[in-house]
């Protein structure tokens, strides 16, 4: 009699063993499985929690440029630096520099990673670090030089600068224009992301556009160190030259007559160097838009895009001829010509392009992060030479604009055809010459002349960064 | 006795993590001075399981930290909760150890049962659309914490008197079943009160499962067992087509994030609790459990948030010690009627926590009853340290009686 009765209650223990176990697979499930996806649901009150704790972003001098201040992410420089800082949105995400240090950025979140939770758990002084501030990020961004090199570039409707430090690369200012308010992204965004005149843009990194006569530095460097054009070469100009199928002439089909290279450089004559391209040769002007980088990756944490080179098997003499003084299909960043013009003013070296200097982690440790070089795809005479070039162009040539009373500027001008409209104009310089601490690089979409346009702003951002103004 | 002191050790080390003072207050030292007494007037008979106290005491303390932890003053008050609780079980011992003779009054129960629902219905105060509160002098009390005691006096005694006829009755003779299964028919009849009535989904579950299990383990007619689940399941099928409030739980146990700002929000804000939780947890008063009911219905959540599903884990095995010693003794007692009891009043824990826990965890649409003895709440803390009391008391006498000429069966 009993002894059914207790087996019934044997079978009735085992229901509840059964749903117990049942419990336990379910904790499972949303405690380790679910966990992942929960602690990142936007609903999470939790995500406003941590981001309360995010890190800020510094500038070179210490100046704030993105921190949490009371729940919200205010970003001090505004519309100057919108696109290299980028946003943390919890509606629309992150972009910029908050989105490539974003892991270092956050605060840890420790729930979805096993390891990190057992440490603090044999570790429970470690707890309070649960709560810590994520790491701050410090960048290269001379605030000064930021402000005016957005300003310049801001009566403009599109337009892109960057200016590094010609010592060691680093990205001292990087401006896209057309910007937007980073305060009031939220609001701002879904107009933004329909923009056509595309605000979230990053021009000075995801901008391509053809080089111009910019791109005379590298034909000139190519010419010179290859040996092939004598540094004390001249060449005749009659105002155009018929090269296969093309007719190239210069700007408003001026003659630039006999002139030596310097003088064919300075007053930025199209014919010479279609015809100094020519004598490069496809292969070793392949060889040097390949040892100067063009079309690979400078390795910033930010998105940026590569130049478009077009391929050497379709390049034929009047391809070369164009892509002497920077036309055809070749498509360039601005960003890439900053490098071009730093491999000049380093003696040939080509700096490795930076913008983040420290991560500052909350318990004391610093990761630091020092110059470096991406190669030497040109000798150091060369270099000399295709300087005193540069600085003829400003002395006496088309960048007179760009002169600072005291200071040798070198620059080239660039005004660049396209088939969108006015010509983009370019210009690249560094300064002072002879010690370069500064280069900069300037395109103003359909701005017309480098020389009207693009130099004088390059000239007060150099004054602006070597303290003349 | 030596148990309990190791459970209140325990106890004051989960109570250090509050704030300094919280150690140092005097109702906390009552609490467990009573606590002392209350294990120390032991029951009579030597193969008591001093276990079953001793995992009361553990787990009410832990649930006390963490309703503190929660809310300064709910814990305040539920330090009262425990006070009163321990007083009642000490003061109550010799009513309690008498408790065989509780089955020749098995329809008393049943009467003071209706007494307390009419009561309620007249002058209970409503909170949540619900009506389930008594509040006199002051005091606010459910009545259901103690109708579901009463339930398990009425049926083990008369489970006891004619389970063996309704086991031998076969279930296709409608009239000898008729004539006993009446009076049962009450049993299920109350959870489907509770259900209708006051739209206490939760506590009708429990009222069901405790007949069920009782009434397997003293007739094994699964016939019985299966269309009571399957009339009560029908019944709770109309509920939720016709009763929004039920409706709404459901529609948030399928789809948590169709509202997540109304209606799913509680249950989202438990989720995201949990899933903060890990494997090991936030660690003790680090989580932010900022979900609505979190003292009551989803301090299940709070406590897997701040100690991880390793914390959740070991409660839930306190859970299982202590009722798997329940069913030891429902096993060891030669009577029936104390056997039926036990089994009756473990069945009650167990489902008690299944469905909440289960709520919590989105194994079942939440209902929103008391996790025993971590869920604040004064009538819950008191039914259960009844409860509780009831089957240690049990395990004791058992020995006695088979010690003595005089075994029953």
């Amino acid at each position: 009699m009993n002894a059914k009765i207790d087996g019934a209650i044997s079978k009735i223990q085992l229901v509840f063993a059964v749903l117990f176990a049942l419990l336990i697979a379910a904790q499972i499930r949303v405690q380790l499985f679910q966990a992942p996806a929960l602690a990142t649901n936007p609903h999470n009150p939790r995500q406003a929690l941590l981001a309360a704790y995010r890190g800020s972003i510094l500038a070179s001098d210490g100046t704030v440029l993105a921190a949490t201040q009371g729940g919200a992410r205010a970003y001090p420089l505004g519309a100057a630096l919108a696109q290299v800082v980028g946003y943390a949105s919890a509606r629309y995400g992150t972009a910029g520099l908050e989105d490539a240090y974003d892991n270092v950025l956050s605060a840890s979140n420790v729930s979805t990673d096993p390891i990190a939770q057992f440490r603090l758990f044999v570790n429970p002084a470690q707890r309070r670090l649960q709560h810590a501030r994520g790491a701050t990020v410090v960048t290269t961004i001379e605030p000064d030089v930021q402000r005016v090199l957005f300003r310049r570039l801001n009566r403009y409707a599109a337009a892109a600068g960057v200016v590094l430090d010609a010592r060691t690369g680093a990205i001292v200012a990087l401006a896209s224009v057309p910007s937007y308010d980073p305060d009031s992204l939220d609001e701002l965004f879904p107009a933004l992301r329909v923009d056509t005149s595309s605000p979230l843009l990053d021009r000075a990194l995801q901008g391509l556009y053809p080089p111009g006569s910019t791109m005379k530095i590298v034909t000139a460097a190519a010419a010179l160190d290859s040996g092939t054009v004598a540094p004390d070469a001249t060449f005749y100009d009659p105002g155009y030259v018929q090269v296969g199928n093309f007719r190239i002439h210069n700007d408003e089909d001026e003659v630039t007559g006999s002139a030596d290279f310097t003088t064919a450089f300075a007053l930025s004559s199209n014919v010479d160097f279609a015809q100094i391209a020519l004598k490069v040769g496809v292969p070793t002007f392949y060889a040097y838009l390949h040892a100067f980088g063009f079309g690979s990756d400078l390795g910033l944490a930010l998105p940026a895009s590569l130049d478009h080179v077009p391929a050497q098997g379709a390049i034929y003499s009047g391809e070369l001829a164009q892509l002497g003084f920077g036309q055809d299909d070749l498509q360039v960043t601005p960003l890439r010509m900053a490098v071009v013009a730093a491999t000049i003013a380093g003696g040939g070296v080509e700096p490795r392009p930076f913008l983040v200097r420290e991560i500052r982690r909350p318990g004391g440790s610093v990761t630091a992060f020092g110059p470096g070089t991406l190669g030497r795809p040109i000798s150091a005479e060369t270099a000399d030479e295709v300087t005193k070039m540069m600085v003829a162009v400003v002395k006496r040539g088309t960048g007179t604009s760009a002169a600072i009373p005291g200071i040798t500027v070198a620059g080239k001008t660039g005004t660049a055809t396209n088939e969108q409209g006015a010509p983009h104009s370019w210009f690249v310089a560094f300064a002072p010459a002879q010690s370069p601490r500064y280069v900069a690089a300037v395109v103003v979409e359909h701005g017309g002349y480098g020389a009207a346009v693009a130099a004088p702003i390059v000239r007060d951002v150099l004054a602006a960064a070597l303290g003349r103004k | 006795m030596l148990p309990t002191v190791a459970a209140l050790v325990v106890d004051a080390f989960a109570l250090s993590i509050l704030p300094p003072d919280a150690l140092w207050r005097p109702l906390l030292w009552i609490a467990a001075a009573l606590a002392l007494l209350w294990v120390g007037i032991q029951p009579a008979g030597d193969d008591r399981d001093d276990l079953l106290p001793a995992l009361a005491v553990l787990v009410a303390g832990v649930g006390l930290m963490e309703v503190t932890r929660l809310s300064g003053e709910l814990g305040r008050r539920q330090e009262i909760g425990m006070v009163v609780s321990l007083a009642l079980l000490v003061l109550l011992r010799p009513l309690l150890e008498g408790y065989r003779r509780w089955a020749r009054v098995k329809y008393l129960w049943m009467l003071l049962s209706v007494a307390l629902f009419a009561i309620v219905a007249v002058a209970g105060t409503e909170v949540n659309g619900a009506k389930l509160w008594l509040r006199f002098a002051g005091v606010s009390f459910q009545p259901v914490e103690l109708i579901k005691l009463f339930l398990v006096f009425f049926l083990a005694a008369y489970l006891a008197e004619k389970g063996e006829v309704i086991a031998q009755s076969a279930p296709w003779k409608p009239r000898e079943n008729l004539r006993y299964l009446g009076p049962l028919v009450l049993g299920w009849g109350s959870a489907m009160a509770i259900l209708v009535l006051q739209h206490d989904v939760g506590m009708a579950v429990l009222f069901l499962g405790a007949f069920v299990t009782m009434t397997y383990a003293a007739t094994r007619r699964l016939d019985i067992v299966f269309s009571s689940i399957a009339a009560f399941a029908a019944a709770a099928i109309v509920a939720a087509r016709y009763f929004a409030y039920v409706r709404v739980r459901v529609d948030v146990w399928l789809h948590p994030f169709a509202d997540p700002l109304g209606s799913g929000y509680q249950a989202l804000m438990g989720l995201f609790s949990l899933a903060a939780g890990g494997l090991f947890g936030t660690g003790l008063r680090l989580g932010h459990p900022a979900i609505p009911d979190v003292a009551t219905d989803y301090i299940y959540a709070a406590w897997s948030e701040e100690t991880g599903l390793l914390g959740a884990v070991i409660l839930l095995a306190l859970y299982a010690v202590l009722f798997a010693r329940a069913f030891g003794v429902a096993r060891r007692r030669p009577d029936l009627y104390s056997k039926l009891l036990v089994v009756g009043l473990a069945s009650m824990l167990g489902l008690q926590i299944f469905v909440i826990v289960g709520g919590v965890l989105r194994v079942l649409p939440l209902t929103g009853i008391t996790l025993p003895f971590i869920s604040y709440g004064g009538s819950s803390l008191v039914a259960n340290f009844l409860l509780v009391d009831l089957v240690w008391i049990a395990s004791g006498l058992g020995v006695r009686l088979r010690g003595a000429a005089g075994i029953r069966s």
